[in-house]
């Protein structure tokens, strides 16, 4: 057993047993950076693979995702290092059947794929590999996942922001009718719904 | 591996210069031994009691500090001390830096959560808020020091420096990238984590020797920043007659100097004005960084 | 009387009991806020100690170090703290039992405070608990904690309790209203001083400070105060702090606010721009716009 060998092993363990933490622990936060913790060591595999640059951004990429997460719990919570212990898993007979059929068909996936053998030369430039892909052959599929989530953010901000589309949105904002004077477009608040 | 020795150097010289500078910027008259004033409050801190707070998260409240040391640790061994002589001389050296700066906010937010107590956890909440646009904007600009040097490598956009300094290619860079710097070692303007008016944030439930590791932790990460930004900008080993590691240690002094001179001289705005001037303006100004980049590097 | 250690060198007012080796207690101090003073020394970390200046020892202190009132604490102070130091004088123990205030009133079904997963006042402290939040009426949940009334940042003796959806205050409360007007005249300079602190300027905020303890009038204050963005770096909703600050560092009278009421006023502030706002009110000002509230059950003081 050679040393990469002991740290993909090692690496392995600590992915796997974060994860299933994530689901014991009794605190939101924790489980997200528990997650975290499974993500880094994913990617420190990544790099072992000869991957750098996609190891180093999911690297990157969770922390800040994992980040946001736990942001947004203690804005729901305000709960400062999880005073009131919750439960992280409910829905279980569905979460059991969909682990198990992902548990399932990726074993397969794993077993039926015939991965490459060949090693990747000690100096093949990869990082330059990898951006000649994203911006040549792969560049519809990778620029049309970008522009879409772009869109999303900039839809959801817009939809969520205080300005509002037609008007404060504190002000109670309307949308304007579809002929001059007519009735506001779009669905009727459920509030004013009941008035009528 | 020489680089090894010298990147503990350079942290320990520049923890003991930006303690010393804090002090003298504060005004404050010694009556003797200056020089050593931070060593004597360094053992003040070593003689006092370390106090739990009640019901802390135990384990993330000890690993925060060593989490941020050990975070500044890695993002210096990417730094060039010459050519070919850094710990980590990566090809991917920039993204790495970044990860460590994202990993950074998070194990501030988790010091100010882990103390179970109000003001560290708003400060570790409102740090989240202004920090991860100030290192959205700061991952722009590395990435506009990137495109001369065609690399990723902190080494080769040290050398692409060999005719023009990038401070002077890039002139919106270093001041955009100066802001991320005193977000992440929380110092004045962008000190949204640890600030007086949390009386301490973050840090405001801690005491001893534990306040001691977080204070040493802050200034690595600021002497980890201050050498970043010598090499991305100021280029780095690069100079006549000195040898490499001495202009590099030149620039970073020079960098920690205006660091903290900016820490201690520039009014903090709320938090909800600093986040609208950070999305609405410069990290527009960050893109027309990266739009000026790009026109240059047009052959 | 705290603004002459200003100029003491080696002497560092701190802002939070946890950073502090001595607690300095100067001046009087009422009544009702012994029990908070009880709680505030017992954060202090060890060795430590406590020196009383102008103000009498709480009773079953044992062998307190009083300071007279004319007298500069300075010498005094240094020499306790070498002694701390040294080990020539035994730290004090704690003034309060280290006990939970209340019996454990816990009923959740995982151990914790409240009913399902939130809320609860186990110990008899209010935990965090669902409420609309009042911009947008999600529910997000709240925290109730009391500042005060020994916080630096805040005028001396307001303790205010607060109902905080992370940074922002939902709903707020006189507990106890500041001291009253101590009439010296150079209160317009250590509010200056305070506001510089909270803007992140300590510097100035001490230079304000050695201003008001030498009693001379600084004519640059406010152009340095300028020159760092202090005035700038108020957004245009502080605009009347603005103009509190501008006239505090010239020793002038503030424009009067009118008849408002603070608490109403801070409710859906953020906490830097509410300190801000708190901290810009003359004594006597303050003492007609927060005063007393009606008490309410479950008071806590959490922060020092």
């Amino acid at each position: 057993m050679t040393a990469a060998d002991l740290a993909f092993y090692v690496l392995s363990a600590v992915a796997v047993v974060s994860g299933w933490r994530v689901f014991r622990t009794d605190s939101m936060v924790r489980a997200s950076f528990l997650l975290m913790l499974s993500f880094i060591a994913v990617a420190a595999i990544m790099l072992m693979l000869a991957a750098p640059y996609i190891g180093m951004a999911t690297v990157f990429m969770m922390a800040v995702e994992m980040m946001v997460m736990a942001l947004f719990m203690v804005m729901f919570m305000m709960n400062p290092a999880g005073l009131n212990p919750m439960s992280m898993v409910h829905q279980n007979r569905l979460s059991i059947g969909a682990a198990a059929t992902a548990f399932v068909g990726l074993t397969v996936a794993v077993l039926f794929t015939d991965l490459p053998h060949e090693k990747v030369a000690r100096q093949a430039p990869v990082i330059r590999d990898l951006g000649h892909e994203l911006l040549g052959p792969s560049m519809l599929v990778f620029e049309s996942a970008g522009v879409t989530l772009l869109a999303a953010m900039v839809a959801s901000v817009v939809l969520s922001a205080r300005s509002g589309r037609f008007g404060p949105s504190d002000e109670g904002s309307r949308p304007p009718g579809l002929e001059p004077g007519g009735e506001p477009a779009g669905r009727v608040p459920e509030s004013e719904q009941e008035d009528e | 591996m020489t680089a090894i020795p010298l990147v503990f150097a350079l942290l320990a010289a520049g923890i003991w210069l930006s303690a010393l500078a804090e002090r003298f910027a504060s005004g404050r008259r010694f009556p003797s031994g200056t020089v050593f004033a931070p060593l004597l409050q360094a053992a003040r801190l070593l003689s006092q009691q370390s106090v739990r707070t009640e019901h802390p998260d135990g384990l993330n409240w000890v690993l925060s500090p060593i989490a941020y040391l050990t975070l500044a640790v890695a993002g210096l061994s990417v730094v060039p001390f010459a050519p070919e002589l850094a710990v980590a001389p990566l090809d991917t050296g920039i993204v790495l830096w970044g990860a460590c700066e994202a990993l950074t906010i998070v194990a501030v937010f988790l010091h100010g959560w882990s103390a179970n107590s109000m003001l560290p956890l708003i400060g570790g909440y409102r740090f989240v808020a202004i920090g991860l646009p100030a290192m959205l904007l700061s991952m722009f600009v590395l990435i506009a020091a990137a495109l001369p040097a065609q690399s990723l490598s902190v080494g080769a956009i040290v050398e692409s420096q060999r005719s023009l300094w990038n401070v002077v290619r890039q002139p919106l860079g270093l001041p955009l990238f100066l802001l991320l710097g005193l977000a992440i070692s929380l110092r004045g303007p962008m000190d949204y984590g640890d600030a007086a008016d949390l009386s301490g944030g973050t840090a405001a439930e801690v005491s001893g020797p534990h306040r001691l590791a977080w204070g040493i932790a802050r200034l690595a990460m600021l002497t980890a920043f201050a050498a970043m930004g010598a090499s991305v900008f100021l280029g780095g080993y690069l100079g006549p007659w000195l040898p490499g590691p001495v202009w590099l240690a030149l620039k970073t002094a020079a960098l920690l100097l205006v660091l903290t001179w900016l820490g201690r001289n520039l009014a903090r705005m709320p938090a909800p004005r600093m986040m609208a001037a950070l999305w609405l303006v410069l990290l527009p100004l960050s893109f027309l960084d990266l739009v000026i980049a790009g026109v240059e590097a047009l052959p | 009387m705290a603004a002459r250690l200003a100029r003491a060198p080696g002497i560092s007012l701190q802002h939070s009991i946890r950073h502090a080796a001595i607690l300095l207690v100067a001046g009087r101090y009422r009544d009702t806020d012994r029990s908070a003073l009880c709680r505030l020394h017992d954060q202090l970390p060890q060795p430590r100690a406590t020196a009383w200046w102008g103000a009498a020892p709480l009773t079953d202190v044992h062998d307190p170090v009083t300071i007279a009132e004319g007298d500069d604490p300075v010498p005094q102070l240094r020499r306790l703290d070498r002694d701390l130091l040294r080990g020539a004088r035994a730290s004090e123990p704690d003034w309060l039992p280290d006990e939970p205030p209340n019996a454990w009133r816990g009923k959740g079904d995982h151990g914790q405070g409240g009913k399902g997963m939130m809320g609860g006042v186990p110990y008899g402290r209010p935990m965090a608990m669902m409420g609309e939040e009042m911009r947008d009426g999600l529910m997000l949940d709240a925290m109730t904690v009391t500042i005060g009334p020994f916080l630096r940042t805040l005028p001396p003796g307001l303790s205010l309790e607060l109902t905080l959806q992370g940074d922002v205050i939902q709903q707020a409360r006189v507990a106890t209203p500041a001291y009253s007007a101590s009439g010296i005249a150079s209160e317009p300079l250590l509010r200056a001083a305070r506001i510089l602190e909270l803007l992140g300027l300590p510097d100035l905020a001490r230079r304000a400070r050695i201003s008001a303890a030498r009693g001379d009038d600084d004519e640059g204050l406010v152009a340095a105060a300028r020159r760092r963005g202090a005035l700038l770096a108020l957004p245009a909703d502080l605009a009347d702090v603005r103009a509190r600050l501008d006239a505090a560092l010239r020793r002038g009278a503030a424009p009067d606010p009118g008849e408002e009421c603070l608490v109403d006023r801070l409710a859906g502030m953020e906490w830097q721009s509410a300190l801000l706002r708190v901290a810009s009110f003359d004594p006597a000002t303050l003492s007609r716009i927060a005063p007393a509230a009606e008490p309410e059950e479950g008071e806590e003081e959490k922060a020092a």
